[in-house]
């Protein structure tokens, strides 16, 4: 499956070996994602540069009103970190809902969003909360926002075997501002979504001033539902706005029949469902209301 | 009856060594000098090979042989007819995409899979019939045109009183079509094993196997090689449901350490376990029964075409099986019954858990469900006024006999689930608000039931010894039972070990159970039909008689052995007589002894979305006798765990004979957090006078009820019927949108 | 071939591992624990579930030279002086086990929960096992024994 193995101990030690390899080495973090698909073949890198072992990549942290997440941090670790749950709620049910308990504690939300598919659960919230990804690469490091990485499915425009993505950042989620997550599938856990959306809305407590929605898959890439969400602005944040922009939002996605996950018409009709759900919940912890991290 | 170790739950003999993961399946095993093995598969559902060349395949270093079928002494074998090609050569046909072209060895896998890469087949693609109702028809593609001119190999005819009659003087008929699924076994060991020479010059397999002593004159025959020249071990089964009753490796390592002779290793992947192993038969039904006004079953008329895949497997008897359900656990005077196994180019079809019956189970309990829905009736009570009794008329004219316990399993089940019984009417209880505004409650039974042993005049049997290790004064000091019974999982071991305790009066720890050793141990016949703690059980006390009488003779004696042997062979025929089908009438009698069984489902379905929860489930399952009353509870999970997958997540999907779902991540078996949140488990003992301590099987009935009591609990929920399943959350929304 | 060096079930191990070798096969094949089984070969079905530095992983899709330097635990290593620990002890008692092929996975998804959580209630424990597939029990007895030896191991003073 793969020639070589090997441990940088730096980022540009990983870019150095990226670039010594000339096209034939990839960045691998947890492996949840790539070990299969080198398996499979439909990888053809044979060198891997496991970036395990480059300190400084584990951070979660806040800083000047931005949670930063490192390369290295696992789905379980976002999910069970005090500073995301209480600061950006829907990242941590995201990233909770994914796999089961091992892929998790493996599996890293960075990673995640190299594999670039549009229906994975913490890229959504990333989507949600307007991300931004660190690049590194020869020529230095550069913010990104994160829609920017996905080029179609399973293509990121970060290349693995050129360069990487060091960390990501989130703004942390101001007072009256709060976030949910909604996901549909074929059972509870091990399971990919047949959809799934994370939601964002933020006010004064009498109108919407901020919401962004983020739907997969109904695209080649997680799909933000924009007018959706600028239904939503100036709004009372009531049933009734809650209803229009989930209509909207059902109205826009355009998800195509897939064999294993189910028709475009009912698909279509549960993003109308999902984002409902999702802004209600939303809405309703934005005011205080609810427990941050209780589930529908 | 009062039992001491019988009815004890006791802890299984081979617990300590599987939590300690010291217990080693066929895949745990290594062997000196051993080389690897892996199949290459065909690449089409329906195509005859015109070229095979292995040259490249052989010429790549650490590949030691490409196996073809010139190699093979008689390329062909099959667990009731020889229909399937060991290795299809060129100039055959591949029938399904689980034929196979070749089996490359090497010194390791990873080289052995390179090889089989490399192996060029042409093919000549022949057009695909995936469909059974289309492969009835003339004209349709021939798969085994060797065998005539048709695709159907089997029709079943039932006509019982005066099926016209009964329908037309109904008050109500009921009319329904039917389509149940391919699903997978998903036993969690994949098939595996290694195949070797061994001392005495045998060829001898390690694998898991449900019936080792039917593999071997399979694997004699086709190396052409006496029996006695033929040896399986059986060290461990990591579940099997059916699935391990044909060969899926054995024959294969067979085959290599007979051409090698060296050891040669194979190990399935789990896409290989997925898309080339064989499924549960799909059934196409029309089904029509008609009632009288106050819920007397009058007449069914019922058709299954039931879809054997590529190659028969067991598809007769499955068909048989399930046709003689075909009207469920109920008094149908007048019945017309037709059922064809069909070939097609998908997958094979074979044993799964219920063997043709849980599809039964399906089609018939819908009809009682919509019957109680049409006539206004309680479900339970419509089912109390025509269920079996001691001595009712079955479907193919033949008596119940005694321990007939379904009512009783009826009743438990309906109080357990909060039904309330006044002067014969019963009332169904009050379920309570959703748990949320747009979720529904729904509640409803189902029944099933099953025969224990074979059927129709076969001549079912088991030999199991007994060895007594005597002390000084002739107590017995330690007990060996001898059998070559797989135990699949379910403690079939436990349970005989148990029996052996019992019967000869010995402590439950000072009874060990032979390793599974063709070359050992007696064929006590196959790990299926439920019928091992029956029929092996059987044997098993009469050995111990006979080896108390022998220890006895011995201390009247005073000859001082301290060693007692015994066997028995235990037939089933010797208990109750059955017999085949009538070709005409289908009358028979068709089955020794039977297992009971009910089951209530409360559910709840979300209206936007179409998904169903269960939230609570009762297993109830008349067992004669629990042996051991954990390992009854723990067979009743089991089987739910199967119907609720079967009822709402599990579908194989194939599209013209290519498998779609390829992966474990593309099957879905129910998660802990999928099953039912609360489950109760009602073990009732009706005891069968035949039985060993009164005991039936309970194997397989747990699994017929659950899907029809989850679907027909959907309907109570949200008004819609499912009739072709899983109640998927698309299918249910599509039903609720469609109303 | 390079050199993996672990810390396996508390011992130093130096075994060659390829690049692209996995770690269940290494435990297995190289290291003959074979308690550790492979079935989905994915990830997707837990059966492989071993500790590397006390969290569960999938040993199946786990390269093996990830765990340079690691601890690695495995079924084999729970019992202490041949005694079963008390969580495979409550599997037995309960008559958890059927055909077993789950369970060693089962069981060291079990450790990683009551390791991090000593009294987790029902739900915890269920999504403890989220990851473990089984088709034999239905999970019932298994959530039960794993409850009756976060209990015993309560009265006991706490986890081992």
């Amino acid at each position: 499956m793969w020639d070589e193995y090997l441990f940088p101990q730096s980022v540009d030690e990983a870019l150095e070996m990226l670039k010594a390899h000339v096209g034939n080495a990839r960045i691998m973090a947890g492996g949840t994602d790539l070990t299969l698909q080198s398996q499979r073949r439909q990888v053809p890198a044979k060198v891997v540069v496991d970036i395990a072992r480059i300190s400084g990549l584990d951070h979660v942290e806040e800083r000047d009103g931005l949670i930063y997440i490192g390369a290295h941090v696992t789905h379980a670790q976002v999910a069970a970190s005090p500073l995301i749950r209480s600061r950006a709620g829907v990242l941590a049910e995201a990233c909770g809902s994914v796999g089961g308990p091992q892929i998790r504690n493996v599996g890293t939300l960075v990673g995640n969003v190299v594999n670039a598919l549009p229906a994975a659960d913490g890229a959504m919230a990333l989507f949600a909360m307007d991300a931004e990804a660190e690049v590194a690469e020869g020529t230095g490091r550069r913010w990104t926002p994160i829609a920017s990485l996905y080029a179609g499915v399973g293509r990121c425009t970060v290349d693995s075997c050129e360069a990487m993505i060091t960390q990501l950042r989130v703004p942390a989620l101001r007072d009256g501002e709060a976030g949910a997550f909604e996901r549909l599938a074929k059972r509870k856990a091990l399971i990919l979504p047949i959809l799934n959306t994370a939601v964002v809305v933020g006010g004064d407590g009498s109108k919407i001033e901020r919401a962004r929605i983020a739907i997969g898959p109904v695209a080649t890439t997680p799909f933000v539902a924009t007018e959706a969400a600028a239904a939503l602005v100036g709004r009372a944040p009531d049933g009734a706005a809650v209803a229009e922009a989930a209509k909207l939002a059902s109205e826009a996605a355009e998800p195509r029949y897939s064999l294993l996950r189910g028709s475009a018409e009912y698909r279509k009709s549960m993003v109308e469902v999902l984002v409902r759900r999702a802004l209600t919940r939303a809405v309703a912890r934005a005011s205080g209301e609810e427990d941050e991290n209780a589930n529908s | 009856m009062s039992t001491r170790v019988v009815g004890q739950s006791v802890p299984k003999k081979d617990a300590a060594s599987k939590v300690r993961g010291s217990r080693k399946f066929p895949q745990d095993f290594n062997m000196e000098d051993q080389l690897h093995a892996k199949v290459v598969w065909s690449e089409y559902p329906h195509a005859r090979v015109v070229k095979i060349d292995i040259s490249e395949a052989e010429a790549l270093p650490g590949v030691v042989k490409v196996i073809t079928a010139e190699d093979v002494p008689v390329n062909e074998y099959g667990i009731i007819i020889p229909d399937q090609p060991v290795l299809v050569g060129e100039g055959d046909k591949v029938r399904w995409l689980g034929d196979r072209i070749a089996i490359v060895v090497a010194e390791s896998e990873d080289t052995a899979r390179k090889a089989g890469r490399l192996v060029q087949v042409e093919y000549e693609p022949l057009p695909v019939v995936s469909d059974p109702r289309e492969a009835m028809k003339p004209g349709a593609p021939l798969v085994h045109d060797e065998r005539g001119d048709t695709n159907v190999f089997r029709h079943i005819k039932i006509r019982k009183g005066d099926w016209a009659k009964g329908l037309a003087e109904a008050d109500v008929v009921v009319e329904s079509y039917y389509v149940t699924p391919y699903v997978e076994h998903v036993y969690m060991q994949p098939d595996a094993g290694i195949g070797y020479i061994d001392d005495h010059g045998r060829v001898t397999v390690i694998s898991a196997a449900q019936w080792a002593g039917h593999d071997i004159p399979q694997i004699a025959q086709m190396l052409d090689l006496p029996q006695d020249q033929v040896r399986i071990i059986v060290p461990a089964v990591g579940g099997a449901f059916g699935g391990r009753e044909d060969m899926h490796v054995q024959h294969l390592l067979a085959l290599c350490a007979y051409l090698l002779r060296r050891p040669v290793k194979m190990v399935f992947d789990g896409s290989e376990v997925m898309t080339r192993t064989g499924k549960r038969h799909p059934y196409y039904v029309k089904y029509r029964t008609g009632a009288t006004s106050d819920g007397k079953l009058t007449g069914v008329e019922v058709e299954i075409i039931a879809e054997s895949g590529a190659h028969a497997s067991t598809s007769v008897p499955v068909l048989e099986a399930g046709t003689s359900f075909a009207a469920g656990p109920y008094v149908v005077p007048n019945a017309k019954v037709d059922a064809y196994a069909v070939y097609t180019n998908n997958a094979v079809t074979m044993a799964m858990r219920g063997f043709g019956t849980t599809q039964s189970a399906f089609i018939y309990e819908m009809q009682m469900s919509k019957l109680a829905d049409a006539l206004d009736m309680d479900p339970v009570e419509l089912r109390m006024k025509n269920l079996f009794q001691d001595g009712s008329i079955g479907l193919t004219g033949h008596e119940m006999p005694e321990g007939v316990g379904i009512k009783e399993a009826l009743r438990q089940a309906a109080l357990a689930g909060g039904w309330k019984e006044e002067d014969g009417r019963w009332i169904r209880p009050d379920l309570g608000p959703p748990s949320v505004a747009h979720k529904r409650r729904g509640l409803a039974v189902a029944c099933g039931l099953k025969n224990v042993g074979y059927s129709f005049g076969s001549d079912d049997k088991a030999t199991v010894g007994v060895q007594l290790a005597l002390d000084h004064s002739g107590d017995i000091e330690r007990v060996t039972v001898l059998t070559a019974a797989c135990d699949v999982g379910m403690g079939a071991q436990t349970a005989l070990a148990q029996m052996a305790a019992e019967a000869l009066g010995v402590g439950y720890n000072q009874v060990r159970v032979s390793l599974v050793d063709t070359a050992k141990a007696p064929d006590s016949g196959s790990c299926s039909a439920s019928r091992l703690v029956w029929i092996a059980g059987n044997a098993l006390v009469r050995a111990c008689q006979e080896a108390l009488q022998k220890r006895d003779q011995i201390l009247m004696a005073e000859t001082g052995e301290t060693f007692v042997a015994a066997e028995h062979e235990f037939r089933g025929l010797s208990v109750r007589e059955t017999t085949p089908y009538d070709a005409e009438t289908g009358m028979c009698v068709p089955h020794f002894s039977y297992g009971y069984t009910s089951q209530i489902a409360l559910v709840e379905v979300d209206t936007e979305t179409g998904e169903t929860e269960v939230l609570k489930f009762w297993a109830v399952q008349d067992v004669g006798k629990a042996v051991n009353p954990e390992m009854v509870r723990g067979q009743a999970a089991g089987g739910v765990h199967m119907g609720v997958g079967y009822a709402l997540t599990e579908e194989y999907i194939q599209q013209e004979g290519v498998a779609k779902t390829r992966h474990l991540s593309d099957y879905y078996i129910p998660t802990v957090m999928d099953m039912p949140q609360e489950f109760t488990s009602v073990t009732v003992e009706v005891p069968d006078p035949t039985g060993p301590f009164g005991a039936k099987g309970v194997g397989e009935m747990t699994t017929l009820p659950t899907a029809p009591a989850i679907i027909s609990a959907i309907h109570d929920a949200v008004g819609v019927w499912i009739d072709e399943f899983p109640a998927t959350a698309e299918r249910v929304w599509r039903a609720m949108q469609d109303k | 071939m390079p050199t993996l060096s672990m810390i396996v079930n508390g011992k130093e191990v130096s075994v060659e591992a390829g690049a692209g070798d996995l770690l269940a096969d290494v435990l297995r094949d190289e290291l003959g624990l074979i308690g550790t089984k492979v079935s989905c070969g994915e990830g997707e079905c837990g059966a492989c579930t071993v500790l590397v530095d006390g969290l569960s992983v999938t040993s199946c899709i786990y390269p093996a030279l990830k765990a340079q330097g690691r601890e690695v635990t495995t079924i084999e290593g729970l019992p202490q002086d041949g005694q079963l620990h008390p969580i495979q002890q409550a599997f037995v008692d309960v008559t958890a086990p059927q055909c077993g092929y789950c369970i060693p996975g089962m069981i060291m998804s079990a450790k990683a929960l009551l390791d991090e959580n000593p009294r987790p209630t029902r739900e915890k424990i269920k999504e403890g096992i989220s990851g473990n597939l089984c088709r034999c029990t239905g999970y019932y007895q298994i959530v039960e024994a794993i409850e009756l030896a976060a209990e015993r191991m309560a009265e006991k003073g706490g986890a081992r």
